[in-house]
């Protein structure tokens, strides 16, 4: 029945990536192709250049329809060909798959310090039930939340520090405020006091008793810290000069490159749906009947 | 007491910003050419940046822009959940079932690529109005996917409460019974949901200026008017350019004060 269960779950899921994939290539291949400024770039803005050189280079750049683009983009995407990148003159694919590992180490290295500073709070701050410590975490949480991304990456990037310090820093105010809430819920639980009340460990009790339970909520938490992750992570690189896939975008944004925002953007649509499906079967699996 | 207290600040911002032209001494683009990159003084109370513009005029011209709009985009957001979520609590069924996928499928978009995409492809000539209008109609109409999740849930839960149970059993059409019974026991939820959105956009408006993809110069934002903080290693000759962010980091305390305990994320 369980076994079922799952399976119906992952179907779902598997059919929502799907979904995801054609909307997303749908979606931007309608942004870009009704989009009132495509194909426009400085050279329309050349005063030596005739009517006729305009209206081609206008023409150029409109050429079939939104169904006709989507039906390209996704013959494109079953040859495995992403198309290639207006400003580097190199294929997409290409371009992503050299930047990836960079963007794949910063989120690894930066979602692992965020998540482990946030465990380490939480367990500090049940552990020692000081009211001025609470304080402290929620002013220092609620500041660094009120900080732009982008200028806790300069931060970063006037200290040395690498990328992945400056993300975990931006993750970790967001984990922690979730994550405390989540594990606060359960302190208050009645099993939780009469485990207390029997003279169990506050670390046993903490464990056992508050986070055990929580586990599913925590994991569902994981898999949008992944997205907020990858939603930080262009700021980050762009700011840091770290050249992974978020500088890619940016770079792609400044430079008018559409190819390179509709594809990365399918991928990361694909990542995140994969980061909350792998969140989902963890919270399942984990779950202490 | 901290709340009412966050309130006022609010407001007096609000009233501040909104007062710009009354308050601020130079127009946002009036260019002191003698002046340039000059210190406080009291003719420019936070200096002039690179092109000789009064900062502290365009402090209040930018948060004007940043107050009223990120609380326009935020209604947007807001009310394009309420119709979806209210919506689909009301019809039930698999209009519901529909409903919760298309907002599961907006929530899996990644929204900060997408919004980098559609800035991508507007014309190069738009004028600095229409960036802002497209900025911030942009983020009010790609923000909507976690409110309605909220809205949709808590819907759900009031259309299961007994009043509703009663009204129905009285005889309360669907329509009727939103606008009389569910509009006003919603209502804290809305609100929540506006305190919620409203920082996050005011954020991200800020991370797109400071990439150089918001607010297009030289109306100024928030957000950039960050821009100066680029040269982070000129900031401890010159403090006062921090003001900004300072003032930012201010407003958004406020909301986080001003709203009800326990519902800020972003």
């Amino acid at each position: 029945m369980g076994n079922r269960r799952l399976a119906a779950a992952a179907l779902r899921r598997l059919c929502l990536l799907l979904l995801t994939v054609l909307s997303a290539g749908l979606f931007t291949s309608a942004l870009v192709r009704l989009a009132p400024g495509l194909g426009s770039d400085e050279r329309q803005f050349d005063l030596r250049r005739s009517n006729d050189s305009l209206a081609a280079l206008n023409s150029g750049a409109r050429t079939g329809g939104v169904l006709a683009d989507f039906r390209q983009y996704l013959v494109g995407l079953a040859r495995g060909d992403w198309g290639e990148s207006v400003s580097l003159r190199r294929p997409v694919r290409e371009l992503v798959r050299e930047r990836a590992p960079t963007t794949g180490l910063t989120l690894f290295a930066g979602l692992t310090l965020a998540w482990a500073g946030s465990w380490a709070a939480c367990l500090v701050l049940q552990l020692w039930k000081r009211t001025a410590l609470d304080v402290t975490a929620s002013i220092l949480t609620g500041a660094l939340l009120c900080l732009p991304a982008a200028v806790v990456a300069l931060l970063f990037l006037y200290l040395s520090a690498a990328p992945a310090l400056a993300l975990a820093a931006i993750l970790f105010p967001r984990i922690f405020r979730y994550q405390r809430s989540i594990l606060d819920a359960g302190v208050r639980r009645q099993h939780v006091l009469a485990a207390q009340a029997r003279g169990a460990g506050p670390l046993a009790v903490f464990w056992r008793h508050v986070c055990r339970p929580a586990l599913a909520e925590v994991s569902a938490l994981g898999g949008v810290s992944v997205s907020m992750a990858l939603g930080a992570v262009i700021p980050v690189e762009a700011l840091c000069d770290s050249p992974g896939v978020g500088q890619l975008v940016w770079q792609a944004a400044l430079a008018r490159d559409v190819p390179v925002l509709m594809h990365v953007t399918v991928v990361i649509a694909v990542a995140t749906c994969i980061a909350n499906f792998a969140a989902d079967a963890a919270a399942n699996a984990g779950v202490p009947a | 007491m901290i709340r009412r207290a966050a309130k006022w600040i609010l407001a007096a911002l609000f009233i501040l910003m909104l007062g710009a032209g009354l308050f601020a001494p130079y127009g946002y683009e009036a260019q002191s050419r003698q002046e340039i990159a000059s210190p406080p003084s009291r003719t420019h109370w936070l200096g002039t940046d690179a092109l000789g513009r009064d900062r502290y005029s365009r402090l209040l011209y930018g948060g004007r822009v940043s107050i009223l709009l990120a609380p326009a985009a935020s209604i947007v957001s807001v009310l394009l959940a309420l119709i979806m979520g209210v919506g689909a609590a009301l019809a039930g069924g698999a209009a519901q079932r529909a409903a919760t996928t298309v907002i599961d499928l907006a929530l899996s978009l990644p929204w900060l690529f997408l919004l980098l995409a559609v800035r991508a492809t507007l014309p190069l000539n738009l004028p600095p109005i229409c960036s802002i209008a497209v900025t911030f109609a942009l983020l009010g109409l790609l923000g909507w996917p976690g409110p309605a999740r909220v809205l949709l849930a808590a819907a759900r839960r009031q259309l299961g409460s007994d009043y509703i149970l009663f009204a129905r059993a009285s005889g309360a059409a669907s329509w009727p019974l939103a606008a009389r019974h569910l509009a006003p026991n919603l209502a804290p939820v809305v609100l929540a949901q506006f305190w919620t959105t409203t920082p996050a956009y005011l954020l991200a408006e800020a991370n797109l200026s400071l990439l150089g993809l918001g607010v297009s110069e030289p109306l100024p934002s928030w957000g950039n008017l960050l821009r100066e903080l680029q040269n982070i290693t000129a900031l401890p000759h010159q403090p006062w350019v921090a003001v900004p962010l300072l003032l930012l980091i201010a407003a958004l305390s406020c909301c986080q004060l001003a709203q009800p305990p326990r519902e800020f994320s972003i």
